[in-house]
């Protein structure tokens, strides 16, 4: 039988880095996903995903097990990610290249042969839909991401950005109305 | 323009509850009230037809493959090691009170010390004379006169020694 996540901080607590990189292989897709869903590039979302496994590796003795070790972790990432949106507008690169077109699809489905128009269209799409969530406040676009993207329930959210599931529903749903607007071409 | 009016209209106070039904996000009694609402209200149908086909446009895929995971979990696993081999800073500050480096520390200050007073002596000098040497100063000249005088004088006796000798060759 597999040990839980607490039983495993435990040990890593004890100094078992096994235990650790355990942990690692438990969480590190659903991590990259969410440092994609922010910078919206493979290397970055590589190089922030990791460093959040790093950071709570050196402060695992810290955590004090109030919250889960998800929560805590993922509330590592999210922060990494919203500094790095925060250091890339100090410094704005060319984000949404082409090569971003080429992953432009629709959540989950199979990828379909596309004719030269609906590349360009996809193009299009994806340029605005960057720009849009680029535009969005912190809070918001780390709620909508969170809720839209990776499926976590509002409650969920709310331990994340410590704090109440009222507040992440009007972050939501002002996102949702902000994108709503940026991207009615579309609808 | 155009694309904005096709926008529908959904019942304000009803929004941010139709954005939690299409997240699944609503249950109970408010999910059966929206639920019967939506039966009568064309513009809050259309506004959840309308975020079910804009939302998921946002979602950018990836699928990394398998050798871009194993090589993660490689990449991360040699920098776990590299962050617990290296030293804390606490640890480093108490291996600096340890029982080794503080001899060896004053060994060096010693050692050092010794250097500069040996090597360093020009260095450190003042240019300016001190206070006992103003009086010497004072005194060289009358010294160098003292000099010049002895000379004077051997220079008398070499005329004397000179009219001697003249003297003699007369007589």
């Amino acid at each position: 039988m597999n040990p839980g996540d607490e039983e495993l901080v435990a040990r890593a607590q004890q100094g078992d880095r096994r235990a650790f990189e355990e942990l690692v292989e438990r969480h590190k897709q659903k991590a990259y996903y969410i440092a994609f869903d922010f910078s919206r590039d493979r290397e970055d979302a590589k190089d922030l995903s990791q460093e959040a496994f790093l950071k709570a590796f050196t402060n695992l003795k810290k955590f004090d097990g109030r919250s889960s070790f998800y929560t805590w972790f993922y509330r590592i990432l999210v922060n990494l990610c919203l500094d790095y949106k925060r250091r890339q507008k100090r410094a704005p690169t060319d984000t949404f290249d082409e090569t971003l077109e080429s992953h432009m699809e629709p959540s989950h489905e199979p990828k379909k042969p596309r004719s030269p128009d609906q590349q360009v269209l996809a193009g299009q799409i994806s340029r605005k839909v960057g720009e849009a969530l680029e535009a969005l406040p912190a809070r918001q676009r780390t709620a909508f991401i969170l809720k839209n993207h990776q499926g976590l329930s509002i409650k969920e959210i709310a331990e994340l950005m410590e704090t109440a599931e009222g507040t992440v529903k009007v972050h939501l749903h002002r996102a949702v109305t902000a994108l709503r607007q940026s991207l009615a071409e579309f609808a | 323009m155009a694309d904005r009016d096709r926008i529908p209209n959904p019942c304000k106070d009803l929004e941010e509850n139709l954005v939690l039904l299409h997240y699944g996000d609503l249950a109970g009694a408010e999910h059966q009230t929206l639920q019967d609402h939506l039966a009568s209200c064309a513009g809050c149908t259309g506004y959840l037809k309308e975020l079910a086909t804009l939302l998921p446009l946002t979602i950018k895929a990836d699928e990394p493959s398998q050798t871009f995971w194993h090589d993660y979990s490689r990449e991360l696993r040699h920098k776990i090691a590299a962050v617990s081999e290296k030293p804390s800073w606490r640890q480093r500050l108490s291996s600096f009170f340890q029982p080794w480096p503080i001899p060896a520390l004053a060994g060096a200050a010693v050692i050092t010390l010794a250097l500069a007073f040996t090597f360093g002596k020009g260095i450190w000098q003042s240019n300016d004379p001190p206070k006992d040497d103003a009086a010497l100063i004072e005194a060289l000249p009358v010294a160098e006169n003292l000099e010049f005088f002895k000379t004077m004088d051997v220079l008398d006796d070499l005329d004397l020694l000179e009219s001697m000798g003249n003297q003699g060759d007369a007589a």
